[in-house]
């Protein structure tokens, strides 16, 4: 299983962790871990996660799109530095906190 | 016993009553049986019936059953026809003789008619496994055909769309990879009416078709609006939105666009999450980095998209160049990138800006890197405006019936200043006029000048001696945003007119603006510079239009065109 | 008939897959020993007697004539090992056997018509 999700306790905040590369091979279990859940806040992990491509951002859009848009609330957090750059360069943070 | 389907069965057996009983055995169970005393009739009674299976007696006078089986093996081709050897050979080494020669089973003598049956339904279930992968294998080789058929089909249209414009102007130099038949990349350029370029690099995400279907609106949202006079702001906005709504949530174009203007010797600039581009300054060496500072297209909604571009000053043979990602992403066999690092050691390392794209590719190739489809570049100068010729543009209507004798005024408000450029419906206008279409450039170019002199100068009060060098370039394009951006008051009005002349016409042009003018007399007693970066203006207006005057203390611009009769 | 030379089982066998044919299988077969065994006579090198003995052999033990059929064997062995000097003995032997189990089968085969 190379993505983990976890609810807090409150049930209001999820975390998803990715391991190894994100790209395309995750999209069904990364969309599976959000799916037809009710989120306020959501924090994505990269800490076990070295690469990134243009699939994982989309990624990223749709998650960002189904916890609802501009009023979306998503972290991503533990980034390498080469994930870091992707992130810059893509601007994604204007849409997601990054760290 | 389960019935089988009845196959043709050769039998292949010297021994006369060897063979009546194996004939015997097989048509009982069903069969239909050839018969062959030697190993050369076998061979020729395959080649003339093609049975479904051979019985083949290894040890027979004139050809024995090893070289009939090679041979019907050769005949049969891709289609499998199990050959059973019939033999008393006990020696495992005969044993493998048979199945060297092609056999497929081998059944030993006395014959047993139970295992006979089990061997030859077992054989018929290989034979008909086999034809079925022949099939599948023919159906899927046509599909395929058929698939890279419609590919090639779409990217015919793509290649239309996307990769034309004017990429074949003389100051255009690019490189795309030949390799795949679409990498979801896109290079656009046109000239605008005032002869300025606008150069899009753009990068979907993914490959194929799903790139190529976004492209293409991307393409004639690109192609028309710069045909028609508009801005980068404008055009961005436009595409943007389109993708938007067109495009699946993951799905977006990263894009880098220019607008070069020759006159006014700059590029304006909007990187949307591509790699850096570089400005090269060839007086001092120096390659500025053009960096994204927006999301890519088709991510934003129209509300919160940001159509803020950059401007920077260039001097003639000073270049802009673009890459995609494709160059950096590019991989060695222990998967170590290429990188940004590689591609500045390059940058450094060169001496002849001509020559950049060679070394680029050379430094690719000693790399060792695997190829991409996805690399691409392309590098556009600043010439002399005079060294480039844009087409002429086509226009779709005959001639006949077009308004000669009329008059309309605009006046535009600072609402509207904050978020509209009217020059592209002005000149729609002014085309409307058939004899003022062959001079459209020149009307443009002197429409956008009045206008932005209006304006900047006029409304927006700014200095553009602060032009003067590039740290200053930057600070005037930043109050400038500044300032629209709180703007309260003010307008500038558009007056055209519209008139019968001889057997031609003539439009006269007024521009007002709110400001607070300007000395005229001083400014036009100054001589012509061709390498100050401000000021030009108002000798162009004075070149490409006639009659140009300001009266108001400068608040007032007024200049004219004719035209002779059309042939 | 005596189970050393025909093997009686075999021979049901071949009826009841022969059926109407039956008769006419026993006379090919004989038919065609017969051009074996001159073969076996006529065979002049080693190669073409073991070649002549094997195929003897082959038929002979489809029919069920096992003694015929083992004796085929050893001659076709000494051709292959290049032994001749038995040759000339076994030959005799398989003439023989056959002398023995030729009117088995037309017994046989008169017992199948009438029977």
């Amino acid at each position: 299983m190379t993505v983990h999700k976890e609810v807090s306790q409150d049930g209001k905040k999820l975390t998803i962790s990715i391991k190894g590369r994100f790209d395309f091979t995750k999209h069904q279990e990364f969309r599976e871990s959000y799916e037809g859940k009710e989120l306020s806040a959501v924090v994505v992990d990269l800490k076990e996660s070295t690469y990134l491509d243009s699939s994982a951002l989309g990624m990223l859009l749709l998650l960002r799109d189904h916890a609802g848009g501009d009023d979306s609330n998503i972290r991503v957090v533990n980034c390498s530095s080469d994930v870091r750059k992707i992130l810059a360069i893509s601007n994604f943070d204007k849409l997601f906190g990054i760290s | 016993m389960p019935s089988l389907e009845p196959l043709t069965i050769l039998i292949a057996e010297d021994s006369a009553a060897d063979r009546m009983l194996l004939s015997h055995i097989v048509r009982r169970q069903g069969h239909e049986v050839l018969t062959a005393a030697n190993g050369a009739e076998a061979v020729e009674s395959f080649r003339q019936q093609r049975p479904h299976l051979v019985l083949m007696d290894a040890m027979m006078p004139v050809m024995d059953g090893f070289e009939a089986a090679r041979q019907i093996k050769l005949l049969a081709g891709e289609t499998l026809v199990p050959i059973i050897f019939l033999t008393s050979l006990s020696e495992s080494e005969a044993l493998a003789r048979c199945l060297e020669a092609g056999g497929d089973d081998f059944l030993a003598k006395p014959y047993n008619p139970v295992i006979l049956a089990a061997k030859i339904k077992a054989m018929d279930r290989l034979r008909r496994l086999q034809a079925t992968v022949l099939q599948q294998r023919d159906l899927i080789a046509r599909h395929h055909e058929y698939l890279l058929n419609e590919q090639r089909v779409a990217r015919a249209v793509f290649d239309k769309v996307a990769h034309s414009g004017c990429l074949s102007a003389p100051n255009i130099r690019y490189l795309q990879s030949p390799y795949a038949l679409f990498n979801g990349d896109l290079l656009l350029a046109a000239f605008t009416p005032a002869g300025d370029m606008h150069v899009l690099l753009g990068d979907f995400t993914g490959h194929g078709l799903p790139a190529a279907v976004g492209a293409m609106p991307l393409a004639e949202v690109f192609y028309g609006m710069t045909a028609k006079g508009y801005g980068l702001p404008e055009i961005l906005r436009e595409m943007n939105a389109k993708l938007k709504r067109i495009l699946p949530v993951d799905m977006f174009c990263c894009a880098t666009l220019l607008c070069l203007s020759f006159q006014r010797r700059s590029v304006e600039v909007w990187n949307g999450a591509m790699p850096d581009g570089y400005l090269h300054t060839i007086a001092t060496g120096e390659r500025k980095p053009l960096t994204a500072r927006h999301l890519p297209l088709g991510v934003l909604s129209p509300q919160t998209f940001d159509d803020r571009t950059e401007v920077f000053p260039m001097a003639v043979g000073d270049r802009v160049f673009l890459l995609s990602d494709g160059v950096m992403d590019t991989c060695d066999s222990d998967e170590q990138l290429f990188g940004v690092e590689r591609l500045h050691q390059v940058f450094a390392a060169n001496r002849q800006p001509d020559s950049l794209f060679e070394e680029i590719e050379r430094a690719l190739r000693d790399f060792g890197g695997e190829a991409r489809d996805d690399v691409s570049m392309v590098e556009v100068s600043l010439l002399e405006a005079a060294q480039l010729s844009p087409p002429a543009p086509v226009y779709s209507d005959s001639g006949q019936s077009c308004p000669l004798d009329w008059s309309a005024s605009f006046e535009f408000r600072a609402a509207t200043l904050k978020r509209f450029n009217p020059l592209p419906y002005l000149l729609q206008l002014l085309l409307e006029v058939h004899g003022l279409r062959a001079q459209s450039s020149a009307l443009y170019s002197v429409l956008a000048e009045l206008y932005s002199n209006a304006l900047e100068h006029g409304v927006l009060g700014l200095n553009s001696s602060l032009k003067r060098d590039a740290s200053g370039f930057a600070r005037y394009y930043l109050q400038r945003n500044e300032r629209l951006a709180a703007l309260q008051d003010g307008y500038v009005r558009v007056h055209l007119q519209v008139m019968p002349e001889g057997k031609g016409g003539c439009l006269i042009v007024r521009v007002e603006d709110s400001g607070s003018g300007f000395d005229v007399a001083r400014v036009l007693e100054r001589p012509l510079d061709g390498v100050r970066l401000s000021g030009r203006g108002i000798s162009l207006i004075r070149q490409l239009g006639h009659n140009a005057s300001w009266s108001d203390e400068g608040r007032s611009a007024r200049v004219e065109f004719f035209w002779e009769a059309l042939a | 008939m005596t189970d050393t030379h025909l093997d009686c089982d075999v021979l049901s066998a071949l009826q009841e897959i022969m059926g109407d044919g039956y008769p006419d299988l026993l006379d090919t077969f004989l038919t065609d020993s017969e051009e074996r065994l001159s073969l076996l006579h006529q065979a002049d090198d080693a190669e073409r007697l073991g070649a002549a003995a094997h195929s003897f052999k082959g038929s002979s033990s489809n029919m069920g004539a096992v003694r015929l059929a083992a004796l085929c064997h050893e001659l076709e062995q000494h051709a292959k090992q290049k032994n001749l000097a038995q040759i000339e003995k076994l030959v005799q032997n398989i003439d023989s056997e056959f002398a023995i189990v030729r009117p088995l089968y037309e017994a046989e085969r008169q017992r199948a018509l009438c029977g």
